[in-house]
């Protein structure tokens, strides 16, 4: 029989790059050129075959940004397909219940890099204002290990990133780990107190941050045009030579140990109610239990017991080790209603929401984005005093039928009137509407349902609902009318990566705040260094 | 309508009647010789690198995928019976179907490669598809260190 070499060497291009497309991962790519020497270098060395693997993922880079990606850094291209075929699986949208005006998070593809940016409260505006979080850097084996947090005063904080990430992550995580190769299986992080999780986080974060040279301080985060890819390389650069010299921003266990955030330790934390010592495998337990998601509220038990890991037990299990500011990503269990999913209030974690392109029968699904009043002030203009609204539409099959739910994730008033993930209307696919849309206009209405909107109702927690209309604009647009009010909510749908790419950067608070906020806040705390907020307040 | 043809085994003319859904006609064929569809004239093109047997193949898949067009095409069933064969009938029916411009003959037997290469380790590759390990000890461990994420399970 012949050597089976022969065959993929005899095939065209188009076939080779055809079967790299239908390839789950690269790695098939890379064992097929590394099983023999003759395919080695024809297999490793064709660009088409491996742009042809990227580009069959979905929401991944095109492939004359990864041909740049190549030529500009030291990588190949199995490496690279490698790490975009890893980090794409962190493409969607974030947030954290607080604030409650709106914290959406973000990723955009940045220079070998994927880059998460917020976008913060504001009005409508020409460009969207957004601020950078945290940036994940492909390592030289193509894994997305290098973390990058950003921090206040251009600051940024190196950590490292769980380079394993499940298929489908639901939480994104910051913590504090030890080196990679403790023995530690687990992260034992979520089990300690929260003030302890907050003190050891705020204490790595200020040993591991770092500052770029000058030149490069004012480098954007990801390209937005060609022309930015020669100086993203060289901030790639500086980032990971800073990286490397920080020791990629792990700090002995013993310095942490006699730090002034240790200090402060609860005594006798580590029995259970039963006076029992607590096993590490039982802390374990109850840790994986509490990130299983639910609305939990901040003191676990109300009868005194403490289940928390003392500091000095945690610090103490990498004994010898070092320990430093970690991402992680996992896929756990989150329960969720009407799109919106139930948030552990304090962990330090980023919750996917779920984001949908329109398909047959669910054509509206996507992010929306707009403002109340009419005539509608659409994105891009400028329009001082409009509070931009961002929200997630999704089908839900209810009682009611198929309904559309319209999950409120971005509010730019100045005080926030409703709950982050609120539904601001729901409109019913099978019920159209009596109404008729009550403002002149030039456009027709396509179609138009029934629903209800958003009203005050038993406290800010508890809103309630008021009869509405939804109607589909021939030009596209949407609009929810109450009935009774006649406020318009008017939303066009919005494509985030166009309009960040195109968007004006702001500072980014200090770090582990700017990874969440979990200060309760009912105003808009990303915007000290702007004031271009408005306090409209529509009755409903 | 029929695919007449001289059976030769190595250097087909084919006499092509323009077949609606099915393939552009071959690459190299110069534009006054393209099948033209309304006129249901005779072109003859010329193989030379696709024998007999494998011609036979594709026009099996060819009238199949023609006849059945207005019931959606045969079937995923008869789709992947049709690509149950050897590993160089794959091969060369990806070359047959890349040279004559049959992009869903082509999309099924890449398809087939791809699928029989998911979730296989490097060893279980070269034994799936005969590669000779032609490397030296030496190289080969050079190799695995130079690119360890291809041998994780």
């Amino acid at each position: 029989m012949a050597d089976g070499a022969d065959l993929f060497l005899s095939l065209p291009d188009d076939g080779l790059a055809l079967i790299a497309a239908h390839l789950g991962h690269p790695r098939h790519l890379l064992s097929l050129s590394l099983s023999s020497r003759r395919l080695y270098h024809p297999l490793l060395s064709s660009p088409s075959t491996w742009l042809s693997l990227t580009s069959s993922n979905p929401g991944s880079i095109s492939p004359s940004q990864l041909h740049s990606w190549h030529s500009l850094s030291s990588l190949s291209y199995p490496s690279l397909c490698r790490f975009v075929f890893t980090a794409s699986r962190l493409l969607s949208l974030w947030a954290h219940q607080n604030p409650e005006l709106g914290n959406l998070v973000f990723p955009i593809w940045g220079f070998v890099s994927l880059v998460f940016v917020r976008i913060i409260p504001q009005e409508v505006s020409k460009n969207l204002a957004f601020s950078p979080v945290m940036e994940i850097h492909c390592d030289g084996d193509g894994a997305p290990s290098l973390f990058f947090l950003h921090g206040e005063a251009g600051l940024i904080h190196a950590g490292s990133a769980f380079s394993v990430i499940p298929s489908d992550p639901t939480v994104l995580l910051l913590e504090a780990d030890f080196s990679p190769n403790s023995s530690l299986k687990s992260s034992l992080f979520g089990k300690l107190a929260f003030g302890d999780r907050r003190r050891l986080l705020d204490f790595l974060s200020s040993k591991s941050a770092m500052k770029l040279p000058s030149d490069l301080e004012s480098a954007p985060v990801f390209p937005r045009s060609h022309d930015d890819f020669n100086i993203l390389s060289r901030r790639r650069e500086a980032l990971i030579s800073m990286h490397k010299a920080i020791r990629g921003g792990m700090i002995d266990c013993t310095i942490v140990e006699s730090s002034p955030c240790s200090s402060s330790l609860s005594r006798n934390r580590s029995f259970d109610g039963d006076g029992k010592k607590k096993t590490i495998s039982s802390y374990v337990k109850d840790g994986i239990k509490q990130l299983i998601g639910r609305s939990i509220p901040s003191k676990s038990n109300t009868n005194g017991e403490n289940k928390h890991l003392p500091l000095n037990e945690f610090l103490k299990m990498g004994s010898g080790d070092s320990i430093g500011l970690s991402l992680r990503a996992i896929h756990t269990r989150v329960t969720s209603y009407r799109s919106w999913p139930n948030m552990h209030e304090n962990r330090f974690a980023l919750y996917k929401l779920p984001l949908n392109g329109p398909e047959s029968g669910k054509e509206f699904s996507g992010l929306w984005g707009g403002s109340f009043g009419w005539p509608p002030a659409l994105l891009g203009q400028e329009k001082p005093g409009k509070a931009l609204f961002l929200l997630l539409l999704s089908y839900e099959e209810t009682d009611m039928g198929l309904v559309l739910v319209g999950t409120k994730v971005l509010e730019g008033t100045h005080y926030v009137l409703h709950p982050n993930g609120s539904s601001m209307f729901i409109a019913k696919m099978e019920e159209p509407s009596t109404d008729t849309f009550p403002w002149e206009m030039e456009m027709r209405v396509s179609c138009s349902f029934s629903g209800e909107g958003i009203s005050s109702g038993y406290g800010f927690r508890y809103p309630g609902s008021k009869p509405g209309s939804l109607f589909s604009l021939c030009n596209g647009l949407l609009a929810f009318v109450w009935r009774e009010s006649k406020a318009v909510l008017a939303l066009e749908r919005i494509n985030l990566s166009e309009m960040v790419t195109q968007g004006e950067q702001v500072p980014a608070l200090p770090a582990v705040s700017n990874f969440t906020y979990l200060t309760k806040s009912y105003s808009n705390v990303f915007t000290g260094f702007q004031s271009n907020l408005c306090d409209t307040s529509t009755p409903r | 309508m029929g695919f007449p043809r001289e059976a030769d085994d190595h250097a087909e003319k084919l006499r092509w009647r323009g077949v609606p859904g099915v393939g552009d006609g071959s690459k190299d064929v110069s534009n006054d010789q393209q099948p033209n569809r309304n006129s249901g004239a005779e072109v003859s093109i010329s193989l030379p690198s696709i024998t007999g047997k494998i011609l036979a193949k594709v026009i099996e898949y060819c009238e199949k995928h023609v006849f059945d067009f207005k019931q959606g095409g045969p079937g995923e069933d008869w789709d992947r019976e049709f690509v149950n064969v050897d590993q160089a009938i794959i091969f060369d029916l990806i070359r047959a179907a890349d040279y004559l411009a049959i992009q869903g003959l082509l999309d099924l037997t890449c398809k087939k490669v791809a699928a029989q290469m998911a979730n296989k380790s490097l060893e279980e590759i070269r034994k799936l598809f005969n590669i000779e390990n032609d490397y030296t000890p030496e190289e080969e461990a050079a190799v695995r260190q130079e690119h360890p994420w291809a041998f994780f399970d």
